[in-house]
Protein backbone atom coordinates (compact mmCIF):
# COMPACT_ATOMS: atom_id res chain seq x y z
CA UNK A 1 0.00 0.00 0.00
CA UNK A 2 1.14 3.53 -0.75
CA UNK A 3 0.40 4.97 1.89
CA UNK A 4 2.45 2.44 4.42
CA UNK A 5 5.28 3.19 2.55
CA UNK A 6 5.02 6.99 2.03
CA UNK A 7 6.78 8.78 4.96
CA UNK A 8 3.85 10.71 6.54
CA UNK A 9 4.46 14.43 6.55
CA UNK A 10 1.83 14.55 10.01
CA UNK A 11 1.98 11.82 12.55
CA UNK A 12 -0.14 12.00 15.74
CA UNK A 13 0.53 9.49 18.12
CA UNK A 14 -1.63 8.57 21.43
CA UNK A 15 -2.54 12.10 21.79
CA UNK A 16 -4.47 12.79 24.82
CA UNK A 17 -6.17 15.69 26.24
CA UNK A 18 -7.98 15.85 29.37
CA UNK A 19 -10.16 18.62 30.72
CA UNK A 20 -10.84 17.85 34.35
CA UNK A 21 -12.40 14.57 34.71
CA UNK A 22 -13.64 14.52 31.03
CA UNK A 23 -10.97 12.91 28.80
CA UNK A 24 -11.53 15.34 25.72
CA UNK A 25 -9.16 13.17 23.19
CA UNK A 26 -8.59 9.54 24.54
CA UNK A 27 -5.43 8.02 22.79
CA UNK A 28 -6.11 9.08 19.01
CA UNK A 29 -3.15 8.18 16.78
CA UNK A 30 -3.86 9.31 13.27
CA UNK A 31 -1.40 9.88 10.22
CA UNK A 32 -1.47 11.56 7.35
CA UNK A 33 0.52 11.31 4.05
CA UNK A 34 1.12 13.97 1.72
CA UNK A 35 -1.03 15.71 -1.05
CA UNK A 36 -3.96 13.97 0.51
CA UNK A 37 -7.29 14.99 1.46
CA UNK A 38 -8.62 13.85 4.70
CA UNK A 39 -12.19 13.94 6.24
CA UNK A 40 -12.04 14.04 11.00
CA UNK A 41 -15.67 13.47 11.64
CA UNK A 42 -18.09 12.69 14.40
CA UNK A 43 -20.90 13.88 16.68
CA UNK A 44 -20.60 17.19 18.36
CA UNK A 45 -18.13 16.77 21.13
CA UNK A 46 -16.22 14.32 19.63
CA UNK A 47 -13.09 16.19 20.31
CA UNK A 48 -12.22 17.05 16.76
CA UNK A 49 -11.56 20.35 17.78
CA UNK A 50 -9.21 19.80 20.62
CA UNK A 51 -7.45 18.00 18.47
CA UNK A 52 -7.10 20.30 16.27
CA UNK A 53 -6.13 22.55 19.27
CA UNK A 54 -3.40 19.98 20.75
CA UNK A 55 -1.63 19.58 16.95
CA UNK A 56 -1.54 23.79 16.61
CA UNK A 57 -0.07 24.03 20.36
CA UNK A 58 -2.96 26.41 21.43
CA UNK A 59 -3.65 23.99 24.09
CA UNK A 60 -1.20 22.04 26.14
CA UNK A 61 -1.78 17.96 25.21
CA UNK A 62 -1.26 15.36 28.52
CA UNK A 63 -0.14 12.59 25.99
CA UNK A 64 1.22 11.22 23.48
CA UNK A 65 3.33 12.84 20.41
CA UNK A 66 3.07 15.42 17.27
CA UNK A 67 5.60 14.47 14.89
CA UNK A 68 5.59 17.01 11.50
CA UNK A 69 7.61 15.73 9.13
CA UNK A 70 8.98 13.34 11.46
CA UNK A 71 9.78 16.24 13.71
CA UNK A 72 8.20 16.65 17.12
CA UNK A 73 6.10 19.78 17.53
CA UNK A 74 4.15 18.99 20.59
CA UNK A 75 5.01 21.52 23.07
CA UNK A 76 6.01 24.13 20.89
CA UNK A 77 4.30 27.14 20.91
CA UNK A 78 1.16 27.93 18.38
CA UNK A 79 2.93 30.73 16.41
CA UNK A 80 6.45 28.30 15.76
CA UNK A 81 3.87 25.50 14.78
CA UNK A 82 2.27 28.03 12.32
CA UNK A 83 5.50 29.05 11.42
CA UNK A 84 7.11 25.31 9.97
CA UNK A 85 3.86 24.60 7.90
CA UNK A 86 0.91 23.54 9.89
CA UNK A 87 -1.66 26.32 9.74
CA UNK A 88 -5.50 26.09 10.33
CA UNK A 89 -9.02 27.97 10.01
CA UNK A 90 -11.50 27.93 13.03
CA UNK A 91 -14.78 26.65 13.54
CA UNK A 92 -16.18 30.06 14.69
CA UNK A 93 -15.28 33.04 12.54
CA UNK A 94 -11.74 34.62 14.06
CA UNK A 95 -10.81 37.06 11.11
CA UNK A 96 -8.93 40.38 12.65
CA UNK A 97 -12.19 42.42 12.19
CA UNK A 98 -10.53 46.18 12.32
CA UNK A 99 -8.10 45.30 9.84
CA UNK A 100 -9.09 45.71 6.25
CA UNK A 101 -8.84 42.24 4.16
CA UNK A 102 -6.04 42.94 2.50
CA UNK A 103 -3.92 43.76 6.27
CA UNK A 104 -6.01 40.32 7.69
CA UNK A 105 -3.52 38.57 4.86
CA UNK A 106 -0.33 40.75 5.26
CA UNK A 107 0.17 40.36 8.77
CA UNK A 108 0.33 36.56 8.07
CA UNK A 109 3.39 36.73 5.60
CA UNK A 110 6.99 36.27 6.63
CA UNK A 111 8.19 37.45 3.14
CA UNK A 112 9.25 41.25 2.03
CA UNK A 113 6.34 43.83 1.76
CA UNK A 114 6.40 43.53 -1.57
CA UNK A 115 6.16 39.50 -1.93
CA UNK A 116 3.50 39.90 1.15
CA UNK A 117 1.56 42.38 -1.13
CA UNK A 118 1.61 40.06 -4.30
CA UNK A 119 0.72 37.03 -2.75
CA UNK A 120 -2.27 38.84 -0.53
CA UNK A 121 -3.68 40.51 -3.73
CA UNK A 122 -3.19 36.91 -5.60
CA UNK A 123 -5.37 35.07 -3.10
CA UNK A 124 -8.03 37.93 -2.67
CA UNK A 125 -8.08 37.55 -6.27
CA UNK A 126 -8.65 33.52 -5.73
CA UNK A 127 -11.83 34.08 -3.89
CA UNK A 128 -12.89 37.08 -5.66
CA UNK A 129 -12.66 39.43 -2.37
CA UNK A 130 -9.98 41.35 -4.44
CA UNK A 131 -12.69 44.04 -4.54
CA UNK A 132 -13.28 44.36 -1.25
CA UNK A 133 -9.14 44.65 -0.26
CA UNK A 134 -9.70 47.59 1.40
CA UNK A 135 -12.84 46.85 3.82
CA UNK A 136 -12.67 46.41 7.39
CA UNK A 137 -12.69 42.45 7.71
CA UNK A 138 -15.75 42.95 10.20
CA UNK A 139 -17.43 44.38 7.56
CA UNK A 140 -17.49 41.42 5.54
CA UNK A 141 -20.34 38.81 5.57
CA UNK A 142 -20.25 35.81 6.76
CA UNK A 143 -19.18 33.81 3.94
CA UNK A 144 -17.22 36.34 2.96
CA UNK A 145 -15.05 36.32 6.35
CA UNK A 146 -14.87 31.90 6.08
CA UNK A 147 -13.42 32.90 2.63
CA UNK A 148 -10.90 35.49 3.84
CA UNK A 149 -9.83 33.26 7.17
CA UNK A 150 -9.34 30.37 4.48
CA UNK A 151 -7.21 32.62 2.05
CA UNK A 152 -5.43 33.53 5.31
CA UNK A 153 -4.15 30.38 6.34
CA UNK A 154 -2.66 30.21 3.09
CA UNK A 155 -0.35 32.83 3.63
CA UNK A 156 1.73 30.68 5.82
CA UNK A 157 2.45 28.31 2.70
CA UNK A 158 1.51 25.58 4.97
CA UNK A 159 2.15 22.33 3.97
CA UNK A 160 -0.64 20.81 5.84
CA UNK A 161 -3.90 22.84 6.55
CA UNK A 162 -6.53 21.83 9.07
CA UNK A 163 -9.62 23.43 8.22
CA UNK A 164 -12.61 23.55 10.64
CA UNK A 165 -15.81 23.50 9.20
CA UNK A 166 -14.68 25.33 6.24
CA UNK A 167 -18.24 24.85 4.54
CA UNK A 168 -20.59 25.92 7.45
CA UNK A 169 -22.37 28.99 6.05
CA UNK A 170 -21.13 29.54 3.00
CA UNK A 171 -23.28 29.60 0.21
CA UNK A 172 -23.53 27.30 -2.75
CA UNK A 173 -22.03 28.97 -5.36
CA UNK A 174 -19.28 30.15 -3.30
CA UNK A 175 -19.09 26.42 -1.70
CA UNK A 176 -18.01 25.02 -5.24
CA UNK A 177 -15.56 27.14 -5.88
CA UNK A 178 -14.14 26.80 -1.99
CA UNK A 179 -14.32 22.55 -2.94
CA UNK A 180 -12.28 23.41 -6.03
CA UNK A 181 -9.61 25.70 -4.46
CA UNK A 182 -9.44 23.10 -1.46
CA UNK A 183 -8.73 20.87 -4.03
CA UNK A 184 -6.42 22.69 -6.35
CA UNK A 185 -4.10 22.67 -2.75
CA UNK A 186 -4.10 19.59 -2.35
CA UNK A 187 -2.87 19.21 -6.24
CA UNK A 188 -0.25 21.75 -4.63
CA UNK A 189 1.14 18.63 -2.90
CA UNK A 190 -0.55 20.19 0.57
CA UNK A 191 -2.17 17.96 2.79
CA UNK A 192 -5.51 18.81 3.89
CA UNK A 193 -7.30 17.95 7.40
CA UNK A 194 -10.98 18.74 7.40
CA UNK A 195 -14.05 18.93 10.17
CA UNK A 196 -17.09 18.75 8.51
CA UNK A 197 -20.61 18.10 9.21
CA UNK A 198 -21.96 18.08 5.64
CA UNK A 199 -21.80 14.38 4.94
CA UNK A 200 -22.45 14.93 1.03
CA UNK A 201 -19.03 17.52 1.44
CA UNK A 202 -17.22 14.97 3.40
CA UNK A 203 -17.62 11.45 0.98
CA UNK A 204 -17.26 14.42 -2.40
CA UNK A 205 -13.75 15.64 -1.33
CA UNK A 206 -11.85 13.28 1.30
CA UNK A 207 -10.17 10.16 0.54
CA UNK A 208 -9.85 9.56 3.76
CA UNK A 209 -11.95 9.52 7.07
CA UNK A 210 -11.52 9.40 10.35
CA UNK A 211 -14.13 9.59 12.88
CA UNK A 212 -14.21 9.89 16.15
CA UNK A 213 -16.62 9.80 19.36
CA UNK A 214 -15.77 10.79 22.57
CA UNK A 215 -12.15 11.40 22.32
CA UNK A 216 -11.25 7.97 20.57
CA UNK A 217 -10.90 7.13 16.94
CA UNK A 218 -13.38 4.63 16.12
CA UNK A 219 -12.62 3.76 12.80
CA UNK A 220 -10.91 5.16 9.97
CA UNK A 221 -10.81 4.17 6.18
CA UNK A 222 -12.34 5.37 2.57
CA UNK A 223 -15.42 7.31 2.58
CA UNK A 224 -17.49 4.74 1.43
CA UNK A 225 -16.51 1.86 3.92
CA UNK A 226 -17.08 4.72 6.70
CA UNK A 227 -20.70 5.35 5.46
CA UNK A 228 -21.27 1.56 5.92
CA UNK A 229 -19.12 0.89 9.21
CA UNK A 230 -21.31 -0.35 12.12
CA UNK A 231 -19.94 1.87 14.99
CA UNK A 232 -19.92 4.67 12.94
CA UNK A 233 -23.71 4.37 11.86
CA UNK A 234 -23.98 3.88 15.82
CA UNK A 235 -22.25 6.86 17.03
CA UNK A 236 -24.42 9.13 15.02
CA UNK A 237 -27.55 7.62 15.05
CA UNK A 238 -27.51 5.58 18.89
CA UNK A 239 -28.32 1.89 18.56
CA UNK B 1 -3.00 65.89 0.60
CA UNK B 2 0.01 64.47 2.56
CA UNK B 3 2.16 66.98 0.64
CA UNK B 4 -0.23 69.53 2.72
CA UNK B 5 0.01 67.69 5.82
CA UNK B 6 4.26 67.87 5.75
CA UNK B 7 3.90 71.45 4.48
CA UNK B 8 1.42 71.96 7.94
CA UNK B 9 3.71 69.98 9.75
CA UNK B 10 6.96 71.66 8.65
CA UNK B 11 5.22 75.34 9.50
CA UNK B 12 3.89 73.90 13.32
CA UNK B 13 7.76 72.63 14.11
CA UNK B 14 9.49 75.71 13.00
CA UNK B 15 6.47 77.89 15.41
CA UNK B 16 7.18 75.52 18.03
CA UNK B 17 11.25 76.51 17.92
CA UNK B 18 10.40 80.03 17.47
CA UNK B 19 8.02 80.24 20.38
CA UNK B 20 10.27 80.55 23.35
CA UNK B 21 11.77 83.56 22.26
CA UNK B 22 8.67 85.50 22.11
CA UNK B 23 6.58 83.39 25.05
CA UNK B 24 6.53 84.44 28.69
CA UNK B 25 7.87 82.19 31.08
CA UNK B 26 3.84 80.96 32.16
CA UNK B 27 3.30 80.20 28.68
CA UNK B 28 6.54 78.33 28.09
CA UNK B 29 5.84 76.21 31.02
CA UNK B 30 2.22 75.66 29.62
CA UNK B 31 3.37 74.04 26.11
CA UNK B 32 6.00 72.28 28.06
CA UNK B 33 3.12 70.47 29.92
CA UNK B 34 1.00 70.19 27.08
CA UNK B 35 4.03 68.36 25.22
CA UNK B 36 4.54 66.06 28.25
CA UNK B 37 0.89 65.18 28.18
CA UNK B 38 1.16 64.09 24.27
CA UNK B 39 4.02 62.00 24.95
CA UNK B 40 2.27 60.01 27.57
CA UNK B 41 -0.81 59.58 25.94
CA UNK B 42 1.11 58.33 22.98
CA UNK B 43 2.97 56.27 25.40
CA UNK B 44 0.14 54.32 26.73
CA UNK B 45 -1.43 53.76 23.35
CA UNK B 46 1.40 52.00 21.97
CA UNK B 47 0.81 49.39 24.67
CA UNK B 48 -2.84 49.45 24.94
CA UNK B 49 -4.21 51.54 21.94
CA UNK B 50 -2.64 48.82 19.69
CA UNK B 51 -2.41 45.28 21.66
CA UNK B 52 -5.42 46.18 23.87
CA UNK B 53 -3.63 45.45 26.78
CA UNK B 54 -5.13 48.22 29.25
CA UNK B 55 -1.93 49.51 31.49
CA UNK B 56 -3.30 51.17 34.57
CA UNK B 57 -0.05 51.26 36.49
CA UNK B 58 1.84 53.38 33.16
CA UNK B 59 2.78 56.44 35.68
CA UNK B 60 4.71 54.21 37.16
CA UNK B 61 7.33 54.51 34.25
CA UNK B 62 6.66 57.90 34.69
CA UNK B 63 7.80 57.96 38.38
CA UNK B 64 10.49 55.33 38.40
CA UNK B 65 11.96 57.52 35.36
CA UNK B 66 11.76 60.54 37.30
CA UNK B 67 13.49 59.24 40.73
CA UNK B 68 16.45 57.83 38.51
CA UNK B 69 16.79 61.05 37.28
CA UNK B 70 16.92 62.67 40.26
CA UNK B 71 18.84 60.52 41.93
CA UNK B 72 21.74 60.52 38.90
CA UNK B 73 21.26 64.19 39.20
CA UNK B 74 22.28 64.58 42.73
CA UNK B 75 24.27 62.14 43.78
CA UNK B 76 25.97 61.26 40.34
CA UNK B 77 26.41 65.14 38.91
CA UNK B 78 25.01 63.87 35.93
CA UNK B 79 23.54 66.37 33.60
CA UNK B 80 19.63 66.14 32.98
CA UNK B 81 19.54 65.24 29.46
CA UNK B 82 21.75 62.15 30.07
CA UNK B 83 20.24 61.54 33.16
CA UNK B 84 16.65 61.62 31.54
CA UNK B 85 17.48 59.48 28.98
CA UNK B 86 18.99 56.88 31.86
CA UNK B 87 15.36 57.35 33.31
CA UNK B 88 13.82 56.66 30.07
CA UNK B 89 16.33 52.99 30.05
CA UNK B 90 15.51 52.62 33.75
CA UNK B 91 11.75 52.44 33.39
CA UNK B 92 12.55 49.90 30.22
CA UNK B 93 14.16 47.62 32.34
CA UNK B 94 11.24 47.77 34.59
CA UNK B 95 8.98 47.12 32.06
CA UNK B 96 11.27 44.28 31.06
CA UNK B 97 10.84 42.64 34.58
CA UNK B 98 6.99 43.02 35.07
CA UNK B 99 6.40 42.62 31.66
CA UNK B 100 7.55 38.72 31.27
CA UNK B 101 5.04 37.53 33.64
CA UNK B 102 2.12 40.04 33.57
CA UNK B 103 1.48 40.43 29.62
CA UNK B 104 0.66 36.65 29.72
CA UNK B 105 -2.62 38.01 32.26
CA UNK B 106 -5.48 38.92 29.78
CA UNK B 107 -8.07 41.55 30.14
CA UNK B 108 -8.46 43.09 33.34
CA UNK B 109 -5.78 41.27 34.90
CA UNK B 110 -3.33 42.93 33.01
CA UNK B 111 -4.70 46.35 33.74
CA UNK B 112 -4.90 45.54 37.94
CA UNK B 113 -1.32 43.78 37.74
CA UNK B 114 -0.51 47.43 36.31
CA UNK B 115 -2.18 49.25 38.77
CA UNK B 116 -0.42 47.00 41.30
CA UNK B 117 2.83 47.65 39.85
CA UNK B 118 2.46 51.55 40.66
CA UNK B 119 1.89 51.01 44.24
CA UNK B 120 4.66 48.63 44.72
CA UNK B 121 7.01 51.63 43.12
CA UNK B 122 5.62 54.01 45.33
CA UNK B 123 5.85 52.02 48.38
CA UNK B 124 9.63 51.02 47.35
CA UNK B 125 10.19 54.65 46.44
CA UNK B 126 9.16 55.41 50.22
CA UNK B 127 11.02 52.83 51.70
CA UNK B 128 14.09 53.39 50.42
CA UNK B 129 15.14 56.60 52.00
CA UNK B 130 18.20 56.67 51.48
CA UNK B 131 18.88 56.65 48.23
CA UNK B 132 15.28 58.73 47.18
CA UNK B 133 14.78 60.50 50.44
CA UNK B 134 11.62 58.59 51.24
CA UNK B 135 8.55 60.47 51.66
CA UNK B 136 10.68 63.75 52.69
CA UNK B 137 10.68 64.00 48.90
CA UNK B 138 14.23 64.83 46.72
CA UNK B 139 15.78 68.08 46.35
CA UNK B 140 17.45 68.91 42.84
CA UNK B 141 20.15 71.20 42.90
CA UNK B 142 18.58 74.33 41.27
CA UNK B 143 18.59 75.34 37.58
CA UNK B 144 16.96 77.53 35.39
CA UNK B 145 16.14 75.46 32.18
CA UNK B 146 12.76 75.70 31.45
CA UNK B 147 13.60 76.62 27.75
CA UNK B 148 15.67 73.90 27.00
CA UNK B 149 13.33 71.28 28.62
CA UNK B 150 10.59 72.72 26.50
CA UNK B 151 12.46 71.73 23.84
CA UNK B 152 13.34 68.34 25.35
CA UNK B 153 9.38 67.93 26.10
CA UNK B 154 8.71 68.57 22.61
CA UNK B 155 11.53 66.39 20.89
CA UNK B 156 10.16 63.28 23.51
CA UNK B 157 6.20 64.27 22.09
CA UNK B 158 7.76 64.38 18.74
CA UNK B 159 9.60 61.52 18.35
CA UNK B 160 7.09 59.22 20.26
CA UNK B 161 4.58 60.57 17.57
CA UNK B 162 7.05 60.01 14.82
CA UNK B 163 7.66 56.13 16.24
CA UNK B 164 3.96 55.78 16.84
CA UNK B 165 3.20 56.73 12.70
CA UNK B 166 5.93 54.47 11.74
CA UNK B 167 4.63 51.46 13.95
CA UNK B 168 1.10 51.99 13.22
CA UNK B 169 1.92 52.07 8.72
CA UNK B 170 4.50 49.27 9.64
CA UNK B 171 3.37 45.40 9.74
CA UNK B 172 4.85 45.28 13.05
CA UNK B 173 1.53 47.63 14.15
CA UNK B 174 -0.83 45.87 12.26
CA UNK B 175 0.90 42.56 14.29
CA UNK B 176 0.52 44.35 17.33
CA UNK B 177 -3.40 45.19 16.29
CA UNK B 178 -4.26 41.41 15.63
CA UNK B 179 -3.40 40.88 19.62
CA UNK B 180 -5.84 43.73 20.29
CA UNK B 181 -8.52 41.62 17.50
CA UNK B 182 -7.60 38.23 18.27
CA UNK B 183 -4.48 36.80 19.97
CA UNK B 184 -5.21 33.49 19.83
CA UNK B 185 -6.16 33.42 15.72
CA UNK B 186 -2.88 35.97 15.49
CA UNK B 187 -0.75 32.97 17.43
CA UNK B 188 -2.03 30.34 15.10
CA UNK B 189 -1.11 32.65 11.82
CA UNK B 190 2.46 32.29 12.95
CA UNK B 191 2.68 35.86 15.22
CA UNK B 192 5.19 35.73 18.03
CA UNK B 193 2.74 37.29 20.43
CA UNK B 194 4.59 37.65 23.56
CA UNK B 195 7.54 39.08 21.87
CA UNK B 196 5.58 41.40 19.82
CA UNK B 197 3.50 42.94 23.64
CA UNK B 198 6.88 42.94 24.50
CA UNK B 199 8.27 44.81 22.31
CA UNK B 200 5.83 47.47 22.35
CA UNK B 201 5.21 47.38 25.87
CA UNK B 202 9.62 48.37 26.59
CA UNK B 203 8.99 51.03 24.36
CA UNK B 204 5.31 52.38 26.08
CA UNK B 205 7.35 52.40 29.07
CA UNK B 206 10.73 54.19 27.75
CA UNK B 207 9.14 57.44 27.01
CA UNK B 208 7.42 58.00 30.23
CA UNK B 209 10.62 57.21 32.01
CA UNK B 210 12.67 60.04 30.12
CA UNK B 211 9.53 62.36 30.37
CA UNK B 212 9.58 61.84 34.04
CA UNK B 213 12.80 62.51 34.24
CA UNK B 214 12.64 65.86 32.24
CA UNK B 215 9.40 66.80 34.53
CA UNK B 216 11.77 65.93 37.78
CA UNK B 217 14.57 68.21 36.56
CA UNK B 218 11.58 71.11 35.46
CA UNK B 219 10.14 70.85 39.09
CA UNK B 220 13.09 70.68 40.83
CA UNK B 221 11.69 68.20 43.90
CA UNK B 222 9.41 65.42 43.44
CA UNK B 223 8.29 63.01 46.11
CA UNK B 224 6.62 59.62 46.21
CA UNK B 225 2.97 60.98 45.52
CA UNK B 226 3.54 63.87 43.28
CA UNK B 227 5.52 60.92 41.11
CA UNK B 228 3.40 57.98 41.12
CA UNK B 229 -0.13 59.34 40.67
CA UNK B 230 -3.06 57.36 39.81
CA UNK B 231 -4.87 60.33 38.17
CA UNK B 232 -1.96 60.68 36.02
CA UNK B 233 -2.84 57.24 34.23
CA UNK B 234 -6.14 58.16 34.36
CA UNK B 235 -5.52 60.85 32.76
CA UNK B 236 -3.65 59.58 29.86
CA UNK B 237 -6.19 57.11 29.12
CA UNK B 238 -8.77 59.83 28.84
CA UNK B 239 -6.79 61.86 26.34
CA UNK B 240 -5.90 59.25 24.28
CA UNK B 241 -9.52 57.57 24.60
CA UNK B 242 -10.74 60.52 23.70
CA UNK B 243 -8.74 61.30 20.55
CA UNK B 244 -8.74 57.66 19.59
CA UNK B 245 -6.83 54.69 20.60
CA UNK B 246 -5.16 52.72 17.95
CA UNK B 247 -4.18 56.18 16.10
CA UNK B 248 -1.50 57.86 14.81
CA UNK B 249 -2.48 61.45 16.00
CA UNK B 250 -5.74 60.64 18.35
CA UNK B 251 -3.91 60.58 21.60
CA UNK B 252 -1.83 64.13 20.65
CA UNK B 253 -5.08 65.66 19.52
CA UNK B 254 -6.29 64.71 22.91
CA UNK B 255 -4.02 65.45 25.09
CA UNK B 256 -3.75 68.74 23.48
CA UNK B 257 -7.48 68.88 23.59
CA UNK B 258 -8.38 68.22 27.05
CA UNK B 259 -5.11 70.22 28.73
CA UNK B 260 -5.75 73.40 26.90
CA UNK B 261 -9.25 72.61 28.64
CA UNK B 262 -8.28 72.10 31.93
CA UNK B 263 -5.80 74.80 31.71
CA UNK B 264 -7.86 77.85 30.37
CA UNK B 265 -11.80 76.56 31.39
CA UNK B 266 -11.46 74.34 34.50
CA UNK B 267 -8.66 75.91 36.63
CA UNK B 268 -11.32 78.72 37.32
CA UNK B 269 -14.51 76.21 38.40
CA UNK B 270 -12.00 73.99 40.74
CA UNK B 271 -14.66 71.73 41.86
CA UNK B 272 -16.50 71.52 38.50
CA UNK B 273 -13.67 70.76 36.89
CA UNK B 274 -12.87 66.93 38.50
CA UNK B 275 -16.83 66.80 37.43
CA UNK B 276 -16.08 67.72 34.13
CA UNK B 277 -13.20 65.62 33.97
CA UNK B 278 -15.86 62.83 35.23
CA UNK B 279 -18.39 63.51 32.93
CA UNK B 280 -16.18 63.45 29.29
CA UNK B 281 -14.78 60.28 30.65
CA UNK B 282 -18.58 58.67 31.26
CA UNK B 283 -20.07 60.36 27.78
CA UNK B 284 -16.51 59.46 25.64
CA UNK B 285 -16.97 55.87 26.43
CA UNK B 286 -20.50 55.66 25.83
CA UNK B 287 -21.02 57.52 22.86
CA UNK B 288 -18.04 57.82 21.35
CA UNK B 289 -15.41 54.71 22.18
CA UNK B 290 -13.35 54.82 19.88
CA UNK B 291 -12.63 58.62 20.01
CA UNK B 292 -12.42 61.98 17.88
CA UNK B 293 -10.12 60.07 15.22
CA UNK B 294 -11.30 57.03 15.40
CA UNK B 295 -14.68 57.89 14.56
CA UNK B 296 -13.54 59.79 11.73
CA UNK B 297 -11.58 56.81 10.44
CA UNK B 298 -14.29 54.43 10.66
CA UNK B 299 -16.68 57.04 9.04
CA UNK B 300 -14.40 58.38 5.88
CA UNK B 301 -11.69 55.19 5.72
CA UNK B 302 -9.19 57.45 6.53
CA UNK B 303 -5.72 55.86 5.87
CA UNK B 304 -3.63 54.31 8.96
CA UNK B 305 -1.21 57.11 9.15
CA UNK B 306 -3.83 59.67 10.40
Amino acid sequence: MSDRVEASVLEISELTKRFGGVTAVNRCSLALAPGRIYGLIGPNGSGKTTLFDCITGLIVRDGGTVRFRGRRIDGLPPHRVAALGVGRTFQVIRVFPELTALENLLVVSRRDRDGALRRARELLAFVRLDELAAEYAGNLSYGQQKLLEFVRVLMLGPTVVLLDEPAAGVNRTLLNELLAAIRRLRDEGRTILIVEHDMKVVMGLCEHVFVLDYGEKIAEGPPEEIQRDERVIEAYFGR
Amino acid sequence: MRGLVVAGLAVALVLLVLYPMVASGYEIRFMLQLFMWVALAQSWNLISGLTGYVSFGHVAFFGTGAYATGILITTHGWHWAAASVAGGLAAAILALIIGYPCLRLKGPYFAIAMLGLNEVMRVLVSYFEGLTGGGMGLSLPTLYASVQIYYAMAIAALAVTGAAYLIVTSRFGLRLMTIREDEIAAAAMGIDTARHKLYAFLLSAFVPGVVGGLFARDQGYIEPIAVFPLAFTITMIVMALFGGKGTVWGPALGAATLFVLQELVWVRFLFLHQVLFGAIIILVVLFMPRGVLGVLQQRYRLPRYV
